[in-house]
C-alpha cells in the first residue's frame, strides 16, 4: 500500500567516477519518473550537471549542489522533505544516508529513510555484521576478520592458515584500496593504503576464493516479504577480477538447475535476513571442483549490477524498487511491458547477454594495466545475442577501441601464457591468439580459468575464421554471419571489402532481424519497443508509417566520451516527440539513461559500427538520422552514412557532412579560417621526424603535437625541445606517410575559451562561453571552466562572439557547434571547431536554463531560432563553475599533472551568486578536500612569484602555516609573508615536501612547475603522493587563486543550497 | 549433420538440423521457458506425447547429469531447441545432450527460431506437429498431422504410470499412499523422507488404495487430459469414493482430477503453463512457481464441489490451488518442490501431515 510522504528526496551519485558511473544517472532518473508518476512531490540533489536526472523537469525542485551530509540536510530542512530514498545513488548516497542516520540528523529533521534502511546498510556494508548474520541464517561467507591495523591483519592472516588473503576495506566505492597480498610484505602494503581510504579505517582480511566462478544474483523484495530473482549473471572471469572488470554474462550459462536453486535459495534467505525492501546484488563465489559456495557480497541498493540487469531483462529494477519503497507491493505495480500483467514475475529470457567492460588504458600509457579487485574501467558495453558468439562478437565490436571482433593481436609466442594467466584488458584477444595458433582448448582455459565452455565458443569463433579465409562461399557468409560475424571482420578475413561482403549478403538476403526483448520469452504478448538484431527468420519490429528519426547513441562511457552525450542523445529523442516525429535510439551502454526502453520510441541494443546503424535505419526505413549527438562515435559515422543513404529517403539530419569534415580536415579548415581572417597558431603536418623537426623549428617551441588518425586529444603532448620531439616520435606516435604527426604552435601563458552555439543556417545563438581557469594546453575535458569568463573584457567577449558567429555560418551548421578559442596579448586564436554536441552542452544548459541540445535538434527538423526568441549572445547573473573529477587514486602509475590529453572521467558544477562560494562548490564536489586549517606547501615558477603573494598572505591570515622551497620562501618573506623553508627533493635534505606531506602537516599544494624541456615531469613523485594522500594539488596560479577564495568561503561557513529554479536563468 | 524439418499442423514448416536419435516425432507442440534445467524438461512425465520447444536458446551447456532426472527416462517425443552444445562445461562432468537422446532414441531438431515458433504457438495455440527428415513428403506429413488425432486422446497416464503396488517401509509412524499419474521422483522422495508410502497405479481401484493401510493419499502429476475417458473411469470415481475417507493432497494433474472427482470440470489451456517463473497468489502472498500443465481447473465449474478456489495464477489469473471448505482436501496446480525459497515443500508436507493427524475417520 502507497505510503503517503510530504515530499521525497532522491540522492544522486555525484560525477561520474571508476566504480560509479552513468548507472545512477539511469537509477535515479527511473526512480523520479516513478515517484512522480505517483503525484509524490520530488526533490533531486546531484553534484553532476551532465546527468538527466539534474534536468529542471526531472523533480519539483532540483538542487546542483555537492553531496556532503550536511548539504542533503540543509535542502531535507529548507524543503520539507519527510522521506529520503537511500538506494538510488550508489555508494554515495548510501553512506550520506547512513550518516544522517547515525548521527540523529535525519530525527531531527522529522525525515525517514525510504527503501533500504540503515540497519540494512550496516548488516551490508560492516563485514563484521555482515558475517554475523549470515552465520545467523546459515549461509557460507569466506573465513574472514575485520582489522583496524597492520598487527591485527597478521593475526588474521594466521588464522585463516594461508596466503593469499584478499584485503577489502569498509565503505569504498569500487573497491578502492583493495587487494590480494601473496605474503606478509604485500599484505602491509596493501592493508596500509586500504586502512587509509576506508571511511571507518577498518579493513576486511579474507580467505581467499580465488579461482572459483563468481555468479550474481539481482533479487527484489517488498514489505509483504514477497521476494522475486529478476536475473543471474555469471563471470567469465573467475574470482579475483572485479565483477565491473570482468566479462559477464545473463543469464549464468554453465550452472545446473539445481545449483541455480541452490544460489536462489540462498540469495532469497539474504535478501530476507537483511529486511531489505527493494532491489538488491547478491555474489557467490562457486567451488567448480565440489559445488562449495560463499557468500561474497550484497549491494542493499541498486548497482551497477542492476543496471546490467535492467537492460538485459527488460525488467525496470530502480522503478519498480522506488514503488517498493513508498509501499507497494510486488502484485500492485504493474508491469509496464506487457500492460497485462504485475511486477510480480521473474524474468525468463530467451537470449545471451554479454557485459564487456570498457577501460581507459588507450589514455594512460603508463598504467599498470592488470585486472584485479580494484575497478579501473570507465564504462561498459552489452550485446544481445541469439548465440554466445554472437553477442560476444557484437559486444567486443561495441567498445570503440577499433576491433571488429576477436581481432588478432600481435604477441610473442612467448609472452601468451603469462598474458593469460595475469589478465589485462588485452586477455580476451590473445586467448583468441592461442586457440589461432594452435593451444588447446583445456590450455587456454586453465590458464585464464575460464570454463573451458567459454573457450569453446571462442574456439568456435576461430574456426569459422578458417572457414572464410579458405573459401567464402553463400553458406559460409550465412554461417559467419549468423554466429555474429561483421561485414569488416569478414572482410578483413576474406580480403573481400566491406561493401563486396554487404553486396553478396544482400543478394542472398542475408539481412539481420530483430527481436523483442519482453522479460517473458515470449509467453505474453508485450508491447516493448526494446529490440537486438539477430539472424533468424522472425522479425518483430514492424516497420510503421510514422515519420522516425534515428538518433545514434554514444556508447561506452569513457574518457574524452562521457554521459554528457547520453544526455544530449536523450534531450534528442524528447524534442523529436515534442515535435511529433518518433524517436529511434541505437545505443549499447547499459548504464544509461538512452537505453531506458520507456525513453525513445524504439531502442535498439546494438553496436554503433556503420553496418549495425544502416542496417536499422533499413529496417525502420527511417526518415532521418541524428549523429551531432553520440560524442565522436557518431560523428565519426557521418561521411559513410550519407554515402551510403544517397538516393535513399534517409537523411542524415543537421550540419551536412561535408561542412561536418570540413570542421575534422586541418587543410580545409585552416584555409576557411584564413577566407574569414581569423587567425590560428601556425601549424604543420610532418611526414617523417626530420620534417616534424624542420616545422616545430620554424614554427618555434614550444610546440602541441599528435598524431593526425586519431582524435580526442589521444597522445597529445605539448613539446619544449628537439629532444622531447624525438622522444615522443619513437615512444608515443608511429610517423609515416600514411601517419603523420600535426604540430601546432603552443601558446603559452593563453587563456582558453569553450563557446557552445546553435545556427539554423541565417542566424546563430551563443549559449555560453566558457574561460577555463589553466592555461590553454589543459584539455578543456579537464579543465576547470568559469561561465561567465572572469577575467576577459567586454571587447574579447564581443570578438568572440563575431568569431563563433561568421564560424558557425560559414559551416552552414544546422544544430550545434562547440568553438574552442585562446585569448593571448589580447589576440583571439581559433583553436578548433566541432560541428556537433560538445560535453558542455548539459553544463551551459543547466548554468542558463536554454536546452540547446533540444533547440539542436528542432533546429535540424526545420524550426528556426527565431521561433525560439534566441540570437546573439546574453550573459547570465550568477557563476557557474565546472570542475573535474580524476580517476588517478585506481590507476596506480598515472601522473596528475594536467595536459593535452584528457584524463578526467566527470565533471560536476558549482553554482552560485557569489564567484567564491561557487569556486567552493564546485571544487568540494570534485571530491577536494580543502583545509581549513593546517600547511599549505608553495613553489612557484619565476613568472608567478608576484601573483603569489596575495594569496600567500591571506593563507598566512586564515592561520595556514607556509612551507615554501627557497626561491620562493625568499620571495614571500621579502614581500611581507612568514613561511618555513624547506628542501628541495633533489636536495635530499630534511624537512622537505614530501616528508612533511607523510606526516600531515601539508594540506594543500600550490606547485606551478615552469614550463620548459623536463620540468613537468619532476614533480611527479610529489604529485602521485599528493594523490595517494588526497591533498588539493594546485598547478596554476588561478587555480590557487581560486582555491584561496574557496578556503575563505568554507572558513566563513554561510553556504547555503539553492534549488536550479531560483537561479535567474532566461527560461 | 542431416537436416530436417519441424512440421507443424497448419503447414508452417522450420528447417533445422537434426540430432539426437535418428527418427521422425508426432506430438502436440509446447513450449517451455525455463533458463536451465533442459534434463529435468526432458524427463518430466507430464511432457509424455509432446514436443519440447525450449524457449532458451542454449541447451545442453552444462552436460547431462544422473542427479537431474525427474523420472528414469525421456518423456518428450522430440526437443526443438535453437542449439544445443557439443562441448558441454566440465563443471559436472556431464555427457552431451545429443549422446542422451540418441541412447533413449528421441529425436531433436536444432536451427530452430525457437522464439518465432514459440509466438506462433502463443497466438495460435498448441498445435500438432512432427519432425522429420529432411527428404520427407512434407505436404503429406501436413495431411496426415490434420487427420491425427491429438496426442492427448491417447490415455498418456497408462504409459507413465507404474504398473505394480510397492511400499516403500522407512519405519516411519504414518503410511501414505501415492496415486502415479506419471509422479516425478522428486514425490516420492520428499514424501519417503516423512512417511511410509505405498504408490499406486493410476487405475487402482478405491477398495484397493483404502484397504493398503494408508492414512491419505497423494494425487501425482501426469500428462494429458485430466477428463480422458480412461482417466474418469478409474482415478476420478477412485478419488471421490475416497474423498470423505481420507485427506488427499493433488498435485499437478492430480489437481485436476481431485476437481473433476468433486464434481468441478476442467478445460484445455490454450497454451498452457510450462517454466518455473509463474507467479501464484496464495494468502495475500506472491509465490513463484514451478509448472508444468495444459489443463486448468475451471472456477466457475466449483460451486457446490465444496472446494474454493485459494490460489490463482497472476498471469492469466487461472486456478491455481482449490481447497475444500470442510473435508481434508487441497490440490495445487503447480509443482511445490520446484519452486525453491519462496515456497519451501516443508510447508506443503507439513499440512499434509496435520491433515492426517488431525483428521480420524
Amino acid at each position: 500500500m502507497r505510503k503517503d510522504y510530504k515530499k521525497l528526496l532522491v540522492i544522486g551519485s555525484g560525477p561520474i567516477v571508476i566504480g560509479q558511473a552513468a548507472e545512477f544517472d539511469f537509477s535515479g532518473s527511473q526512480a523520479c519518473r516513478s515517484l512522480r508518476e505517483e503525484g509524490y512531490k520530488t526533490v533531486l540533489v546531484n553534484s553532476n550537471p551532465a546527468t538527466i536526472q539534474t534536468d529542471a523537469d526531472t523533480a519539483d525542485a532540483v538542487y546542483i549542489e555537492p553531496l556532503l551530509a550536511e548539504n542533503v540536510a540543509k535542502i531535507i530542512e529548507k524543503e520539507g522533505v519527510d522521506g529520503v530514498v537511500s538506494g538510488m545513488g550508489g555508494q554515495t548516497a548510501l553512506n550520506i544516508c547512513s550518516e544522517l542516520a547515525d548521527s540523529g540528523e535525519l530525527d531531527r529533521l522529522g525525515a525517514v529513510l525510504v527503501g533500504t534502511q540503515p540497519d540494512a546498510i550496516a548488516m551490508s556494508e560492516d563485514r563484521e555484521l555482515f558475517k554475523e548474520t549470515m552465520e545467523r541464517i546459515g549461509e557460507p561467507v569466506p573465513i574472514s576478520r575485520s582489522v583496524n591495523s597492520i598487527p591485527e591483519a597478521k593475526e588474521a592472516v594466521e588464522i585463516i592458515g594461508r596466503y593469499p588473503v584478499l584485503i577489502r576495506p569498509a565503505y569504498t566505492l569500487g573497491g578502492t584500496g583493495g587487494g590480494i597480498a601473496y605474503n606478509e610484505a604485500e599484505l602491509e602494503e596493501i592493508c596500509a593504503r586500504g586502512l587509509a581510504y576506508s571511511r571507518i579505517h577498518q579493513v576486511l582480511i579474507e580467505e581467499s576464493v580465488l579461482g572459483w566462478k563468481e555468479y550474481e544474483y539481482e533479487v527484489m523484495r517488498d514489505s509483504d516479504d514477497n521476494a522475486i530473482l529478476i536475473c543471474n549473471m555469471e563471470n567469465l572471469d573467475a574470482m579475483g577480477i572485479h565483477t565491473g572488470e570482468s566479462i559477464v554474462c545473463a543469464p549464468c550459462l554453465t550452472l545446473s538447475a539445481q545449483d541455480h536453486q541452490r544460489l536462489k535459495t540462498a540469495a532469497l534467505k539474504v535478501i530476507r535476513a537483511l529486511n531489505i525492501e527493494g532491489g538488491c546484488n547478491v555474489q557467490f563465489a562457486f567451488n567448480p571442483e565440489n559445488g562449495d559456495y560463499r557468500l561474497i557480497e550484497v549491494n542493499p541498493r541498486v548497482s551497477r549490477s542492476s543496471a546490467l540487469a535492467s537492460k538485459a531483462t527488460g525488467y525496470p529494477i530502480a522503478r519498480v524498487s522506488t514503488k517498493i519503497a513508498v509501499g507497494y507491493t510486488l502484485d500492485e505495480i504493474p508491469n509496464k511491458i506487457t500492460g497485462t500483467t504485475s511486477a510480480a514475475f521473474e524474468p525468463s529470457v530467451d537470449y545471451v547477454v554479454i557485459k564487456i567492460p570498457r577501460w581507459p588504458f588507450d589514455k594512460f600509457r603508463t598504467v599498470d594495466r592488470h585486472l584485479g579487485t580494484q575497478m579501473k574501467s570507465t564504462g561498459e558495453v552489452m550485446a544481445i545475442g541469439r548465440t554466445f558468439e554472437e553477442s560476444l562478437l557484437k559486444g567486443l565490436r561495441s567498445l570503440e577501441i577499433g576491433v571488429k571482433g576477436l581481432d588478432r593481436v600481435e604477441i610473442a609466442d612467448g609472452d601468451i601464457e603469462k598474458e593469460l594467466r595475469e589478465a589485462t584488458d588485452k586477455r580476451i584477444f590473445v586467448m583468441g591468439e592461442a586457440l589461432r595458433r594452435g593451444m588447446s582448448v583445456e590450455a587456454v582455459s586453465e590458464m585464464a580459468q575460464w570454463d573451458t565452455f567459454f573457450v569453446q565458443k571462442l574456439k568456435n569463433i576461430i574456426d569459422m575464421e578458417a572457414k572464410i579465409a579458405s573459401d567464402l562461399t553463400p553458406e559460409v557468409l550465412k554461417e559467419a554471419k549468423y554466429m555474429g560475424f561483421s561485414d569488416e571482420a569478414i572482410s578483413e578475413i576474406s580480403g573481400k571489402t566491406p561493401l563486396e561482403i554487404r553486396d553478396m549478403r544482400k543478394s542472398q538476403a542475408l539481412v539481420p532481424i530483430y527481436k523483442m526483448v519482453d522479460t517473458c520469452a515470449g509467453e505474453i504478448p508485450a508491447q516493448t519497443p526494446y529490440f537486438y538484431s539477430t539472424y533468424g527468420r522472425h522479425s518483430e519490429s514492424e516497420k510503421t508509417d510514422d515519420k522516425k528519426v534515428v538518433i545514434v547513441g554514444g556508447g561506452p562511457i569513457r574518457i574524452g566520451q562521457g554521459i554528457e552525450f547520453d544526455y544530449c542523445c536523450v534531450h534528442g529523442v524528447m524534442a523529436l516527440q515534442e515535435e511529433g516525429v518518433k524517436a529511434i535510439i541505437i545505443n549499447n551502454n547499459p548504464e544509461t539513461v538512452s537505453t531506458d526502453y520507456d525513453i525513445s520510441d524504439r531502442l535498439y541494443f546494438e553496436p554503433l559500427n556503420l553496418e549495425d546503424v544502416l542496417n536499422v535505419i533499413e529496417a525502420e526505413d527511417a526518415d532521418g538520422v541524428i549523429v551531432q549527438y553520440g560524442g565522436q562515435t557518431s560523428v565519426n559515422l557521418a561521411v559513410d552514412l550519407e554515402k551510403a543513404l544517397a538516393g535513399t529517403k534517409t537523411k542524415v539530419l543537421g550540419t551536412s557532412p561535408d561542412k561536418m569534415d570540413v570542421a575534422e580536415d586541418r587543410r580545409r579548415f585552416s584555409k576557411l579560417m584564413d577566407d574569414l581572417n581569423i587567425k590560428q597558431p601556425r601549424s604543420g603536418t610532418g611526414y617523417s621526424f626530420e620534417e616534424a623537426k624542420a616545422i616545430a623549428e620554424d614554427i618555434g617551441y614550444p610546440v602541441l603535437v599528435r598524431p593526425s588518425y586519431v582524435l580526442g586529444g589521444r597522445a597529445m603532448e605539448i613539446v619544449y625541445s628537439t629532444d622531447e620531439l624525438k622522444t615522443y616520435v619513437d615512444t608515443a606516435v608511429k610517423v609515416s606517410r600514411n601517419h603523420p604527426i600535426l604540430i601546432d604552435k603552443y601558446l603559452t601563458e593563453a587563456i582558453e575559451l569553450d563557446i557552445d552555439a546553435v545556427c539554423d543556417g541565417t542566424d546563430v545563438y551563443v549559449g555560453g562561453i566558457m574561460e577555463h581557469v589553466e592555461y590553454a594546453g589543459c584539455h578543456s575535458g579537464d579543465a576547470t571552466m568559469v561561465m561567465p569568463p572572469f577575467t576577459i573584457g567586454q571587447d574579447i567577449i564581443d570578438e568572440v562572439v563575431d568569431i563563433t558567429t561568421r564560424v558557425a555560418l560559414a559551416l552552414d551548421i544546422h544544430g550545434l557547434m562547440n568553438v574552442q578559442l585562446a585569448v593571448k596579448d589580447g589576440q583571439v586564436y581559433m583553436i578548433e571547431a566541432n560541428p556537433r554536441a560538445s560535453r558542455t552542452i548539459p553544463f551551459i544548459s543547466k548554468a542558463t536554463g536554454v536546452p540547446l541540445a533540444k533547440i539542436g535538434t528542432k533546429i535540424m527538423l526545420g524550426k528556426t531560432l527565431k521561433d525560439f526568441g534566441l540570437k546573439g549572445y546574453r550573459t547570465i547573473d550568477h557563476y557557474a563553475i565546472k570542475a573535474s573529477v580524476f580517476p588517478f587514486l585506481k590507476l596506480p602509475g598515472v601522473d596528475s599533472i594536467l595536459t593535452p590529453e584528457m584524463k578526467s572521467t566527470g565533471e560536476v558544477m558549482g553554482i552560485d551568486e557569489d564567484f567564491d562560494r561557487a569556486c567552493y562548490k564546485a571544487l568540494i564536489a570534485a571530491g577536494n578536500k580543502l583545509p581549513t586549517e593546517g600547511g599549505v606547501y608553495i613553489t612557484v615558477n619565476d613568472a608567478d612569484k608576484e601573483r603569489i603573494v596575495g594569496p600567500a598572505k591571506e593563507l598566512k591570515e586564515m592561520g595556514f602555516t607556509i612551507y615554501a622551497t627557497k626561491g620562493t620562501s625568499t620571495y614571500l618573506r621579502e614581500h611581507g609573508v612568514e613561511t618555513t623553508t624547506v628542501f628541495k627533493l633533489d636536495e635530499n635534505q630534511k624537512p622537505n615536501a614530501v616528508g612533511l606531506m607523510r606526516d600531515g602537516k601539508i594540506n594543500l599544494i600550490i606547485n606551478t612547475p615552469s614550463l620548459k624541456s623536463g620540468a613537468l615531469r619532476d614533480g611527479y613523485t610529489m604529485r602521485r603522493l599528493a594523490v595517494e594522500l588526497e591533498i588539493p594539488f594546485m598547478t596554476t596560479i588561478q587555480g590557487a587563486e581560486i582555491a584561496v577564495g574557496s578556503i575563505r568561503v568554507a572558513k566563513s561557513g554561510e553556504i547555503g543550497v539553492r534549488a536550479m529554479r531560483e537561479f535567474h536563468t532566461f527560461q | 549433420m542431416a537436416q530436417g524439418y519441424l512440421v507443424l499442423e497448419d503447414g508452417t514448416l522450420f528447417e533445422g538440423e537434426l540430432f539426437g536419435a535418428c527418427a521422425d516425432a508426432v506430438g502436440e507442440v509446447v513450449f517451455e521457458t525455463n533458463m536451465s534445467g533442459y534434463q529435468e524438461g526432458l524427463t518430466d512425465p507430464s511432457y509424455e506425447g509432446q514436443i519440447l520447444v525450449m524457449t532458451y536458446p542454449l541447451i545442453g551447456n552444462y552436460g547431462i547429469v544422473d542427479d537431474y532426472t525427474k523420472s528414469p527416462g525421456i518423456h518428450v517425443r522430440a526437443v526443438v531447441v535453437r542449439e544445443f552444445c557439443k562441448d558441454p562445461s566440465p563443471m559436472y562432468s556431464g555427457g552431451c545432450i545429443d549422446e542422451y537422446l540418441k541412447n533413449n532414441g528421441v529425436p531433436g531438431i536444432s536451427g530452430i527460431d525457437t522464439r518465432e515458433l514459440v509466438i506462433k504457438i502463443r497466438n495460435n495455440g498448441t498445435m500438432k506437429g512432427a519432425i522429420v527428415s529432411a527428404d520427407a513428403d512434407v505436404d503429406k506429413v501436413v495431411a496426415d498431422l490434420k487427420a491425427s488425432p491429438a496426442s492427448d486422446e491417447e490415455n498418456l497416464v497408462a504409459k507413465v504410470s507404474c504398473k505394480e503396488v510397492t511400499r516403500t517401509d522407512s519405519s516411519k509412524d504414518v503410511t501414505v499412499g501415492l496415486l502415479d499419474c506419471g509422479a516425478e521422483s522428486w514425490i516420492a522422495k520428499a514424501l519417503a523422507e516423512r512417511f511410509n508410502v505405498v504408490t499406486f497405479p493410476y487405475d487402482t481401484s478405491a477398495d484397493t488404495i483404502r484397504s493398503s493401510g494408508i492414512s491419505g493419499l497423494v494425487v501425482s502429476n501426469g500428462p494429458g487430459n485430466p477428463a480422458h475417458p480412461a482417466i474418469m473411469e478409474t482415478v476420478v470415481p477412485a478419488i471421490r469414493e475416497l474423498s470423505d475417507k481420507m485427506p488427499i493432497f493433488g498435485i499437478g494433474l492430480g489437481a485436476q482430477v481431485t476437481a473433476l472427482a468433486m464434481g468441478a470440470k476442467t478445460y484445455k489451456l490454450k497454451f498452457g503453463h510450462r517454466g518455473g517463473n509463474q507467479p501464484v497468489r496464495c494468502n495475500g502472498r506472491v509465490h513463484i512457481t514451478t509448472q508444468n500443465h495444459g489443463y486448468s481447473i475451471d472456477e466457475g465449474s466449483l460451486e457446490g464441489t465444496g472446494l474454493v478456489v485459494n490460489q490463482v495464477n497472476l498471469f492469466d489469473n487461472t486456478v491455481e490451488g482449490v481447497e475444500h471448505g470442510e473435508l481434508p482436501i487441497f490440490a495445487t496446480q503447480y509443482h511445490p518442490m520446484a519452486s525453491p525459497g519462496a515456497w519451501d515443500e516443508e510447508a506443503v508436507f507439513d499440512k499434509f501431515a496435520s491433515m492426517i493427524e488431525g483428521v480420524k475417520f
